[in-house]
């Protein structure tokens, strides 16, 4: 297979932060490679793709969130696509909404759609600024597991893991779930509350989800600006460490 | 007993005014800016009722949005001097500091006309009574400090909730500016236009999602639906009064279709006051530049036209301002307090449409600026310092006697205050 088909998911409901970013970088690096690339941006009321390759979902405001939820419950195609092992990215909101609740604007517990063994409740004081990780370790994926990842996290939820799910790392400087860790990683599901966007500051996490839904590993490909910017922000929270 | 307490607090507002303009004014001296701040946090420390004491029925009316409030507030104190001495803000200061700076200096028979800051907005209209309020749109900004868009559309709305006399001028096209003022018995409405839907595609009041076709939108959840406006602008920028007389907006020197939506709305202000909108608009056509924005400046080895461009709405309204392709220009990017700590909001502006330009890409955040054109495949050059002698600008920078420089805030305010104005 050498053609990647995008679900960009709700960007005008979740895509408050920059996230539609994360469309085009994974669209880029695929380009990069060769590979042809389609993107099918799916708004509210139309149909969720049975058979993309990935799908990517952002953060966004509350009521957003819960409006956001409830249409991919309707729909359905995600959590199907998940579960036959499709890739799938989900930051901040859209992280929250993968799991069993999450809290609604008024703070209450709203059912979100069960794919993550994941819990949110609201955090005692919002968490707001740059966000550095260190790898885990944990020997799941290789990609996930080599590198730093930097970030802008923005959310007032708290995330608890269930026993059998994986954190996609640890806490250097920010909050993350806000028990030390920082995002979750199950099957080929990577759900993450970090902003910048996410994969145009950590291409390791694009390539790794490219890599899943191709089924193969990639060439290596580091681009200078990148490499740069990465460079410069963690020298940036190094300075000031919280 | 009350009077002599007025007249005590009265005796502190006065002393603090002393204070706060000395060191406002060794500010001044010291090089340090115009001393709004300093100024206006001595004055607030002295007397924290300052700003209540000073209003003293002589405010006419507040500016808030999220794009456009500076140029709008500077549109309306234009277009009411038609009546005699209007007093603002001499720049963009809008927070209490601000506030309470341009009242202590205001003459006690000038009218005041004031931009606010949009959380500022509910407790500086209990604190100043004005006649009306103008609110011309909402949409994410600074995120890293604001509430999200959606929270202060509800703030707002119960501000409006808690004053019902005032006299709201809104924005019929933006929802979100809808759920807030449809809170108030006395709304003037204006089809103000919105170029960027992306923060009001949810109901504020029920989280359906709204319908839309062209500039009309309405809700299935909940019925609402945007207001038959009283006011409008056409495409050929001609405003409609409720009565259908016209208004030619099209020779306002201030740039944009934004501009001239604003021009519009203060048009509904001016009428809403009991004066002229015809003078007005006359008086409008003189506006220029507003604190900078749109004005020409040296800088260095440059002309540059300076922009304000500080997130997606206001970059998408920019970006057809600005001369077309191949005119080069210059982004300059920060991330300070007053800029948004996040600059993540880089990737909804729809930087694709600079295709066909080399983009000077500066400022402290350049290197997030120029991964994001990468990714919009726009031909960029990083330059820390566009106007340092020998900087290795594109050839074609040199082709232009004015290039435009669209900056954020912290950046803005530097080049505008370092460039010699032309």
């Amino acid at each position: 297979m050498s053609s990647i088909a995008i679900a960009s998911i709700y960007a005008d409901l979740l895509g408050t932060y920059g996230d539609g970013g994360n469309v085009l970088a994974l669209a880029h690096r695929a380009r990069l490679r060769d590979f042809d690339v389609q993107v099918i941006r799916v708004e509210p009321g139309a149909a969720v793709p049975t058979l993309a390759d990935i799908y990517v979902l952002g953060g966004g405001e509350d009521t957003a969130q819960v409006a956001a939820c409830e249409a991919l419950r309707t729909d359905g195609a995600l959590a199907a696509a998940g579960q036959r092992g499709a890739a799938v990215l989900a930051i901040c909101a859209g992280y929250q909404l993968l799991g069993e609740y999450f809290p609604n604007a008024v703070g209450e517990p709203a059912p979100g759609l069960g794919l993550l063994d994941i819990r949110t409740d609201r955090l005692p004081q919002r968490a707001v600024g740059e966000l550095a990780t260190s790898p885990l370790q944990a020997g799941g994926s290789a990609l996930l597991d080599r590198d730093r990842f930097t970030g802008y996290e923005n959310h007032a939820g708290g995330t608890v893991r269930g026993p059998g799910i994986s954190a996609l790392a640890r806490v250097d400087v920010g909050v993350g779930n806000g028990d030390g860790t920082e995002g979750s990683v199950s099957g080929h599901i990577v759900g993450t509350y970090l902003h910048g966007p996410c994969l145009a500051r950590n291409p390791d996490i694009a390539d790794q989800l490219l890599s899943w839904a191709l089924g193969r590993e990639l060439t290596e490909l580091v681009e200078p600006e990148v490499a740069q910017l990465r460079a410069e922000r963690f020298g940036a929270v190094s300075e000031t460490r919280r | 007993m009350v009077d002599q307490q007025n007249r005590k607090v009265a005796l502190r507002t006065r002393a603090a005014i002393r204070a706060g303009k000395a060191a406002s004014g060794l500010s001044r001296v010291a090089g340090r800016g115009e001393g709004m701040v300093i100024g206006g946090q001595v004055i607030l420390r002295v007397a924290p009722q300052a700003i209540s004491q000073l209003a003293g029925g002589r405010v006419a009316a507040l500016v808030s949005a999220t794009n456009g409030k500076t140029s709008t507030t500077r549109l309306l104190a234009t277009a009411l001097e038609q009546a005699g001495p209007v007093v603002t803000q001499p720049t963009g200061a809008n927070m209490s500091t601000g506030i309470v700076m341009a009242l202590s200096g205001a003459a006690p028979d000038a009218t005041v006309v004031l931009e606010v800051d949009e959380a500022y907005l509910p407790r500086t209209v209990t604190q100043t009574d004005p006649k009306l309020i103008m609110l011309g749109n909402l949409s994410r900004d600074q995120l890293d400090r604001m509430n999200e868009v959606a929270m202060t559309a509800r703030k707002w709305r119960n501000m409006l909730a808690d004053h019902p006399e005032l006299t709201v001028i809104a924005n019929a096209d933006d929802p979100m500016i809808e759920f807030a003022a449809a809170q108030s018995p006395n709304v003037i409405w204006v089809a103000a236009g919105q170029a960027w839907t992306s923060d009001s595609s949810v109901c504020a009041s029920c989280g359906a999602l709204l319908s839309r076709s062209g500039s009309d939108w309405s809700c299935p959840g909940c019925n609402r639906r945007r207001p038959k406006p009283q006011w409008t602008l056409g495409p050929d920028r001609r405003a409609t009064a409720p009565d259908g007389a016209r208004f030619d907006l099209s020779k306002l020197q201030l740039p944009g279709r934004f501009n001239a939506a604003n021009a519009t709305m203060v048009l509904a202000a001016v009428s809403a006051l009991g004066l002229d909108p015809g003078v007005a608009t006359e008086r409008m056509n003189t506006v220029t530049s507003v604190s900078g924005r749109y004005g020409t400046f040296e800088v260095g080895e440059l002309r540059i036209r300076l922009l304000l461009a500080k997130n997606p709405a206001g970059w998408s309204e920019l970006l057809d301002v600005m001369p077309p392709a191949p005119a080069p220009v210059i982004v300059t990017i920060n991330s300070d307090y007053a800029d948004g700590r996040d600059p993540s909001w880089l990737w909804d502006v729809p930087f694709e449409k600079l295709a066909g330009r080399t983009v000077i890409a500066s400022g402290f955040r350049r290197r997030d600026l120029a991964v994001r054109l990468t990714h919009a495949n726009v031909d960029h050059i990083v330059i820390a310092d566009p106007y340092a002698p020998g900087a290795n600008l594109p050839a074609s920078a040199g082709d232009l006697d004015v290039i435009d420089c669209a900056a954020t805030y912290t950046a803005f305010h530097q080049l505008r205050t370092t460039g010699v104005p032309l």
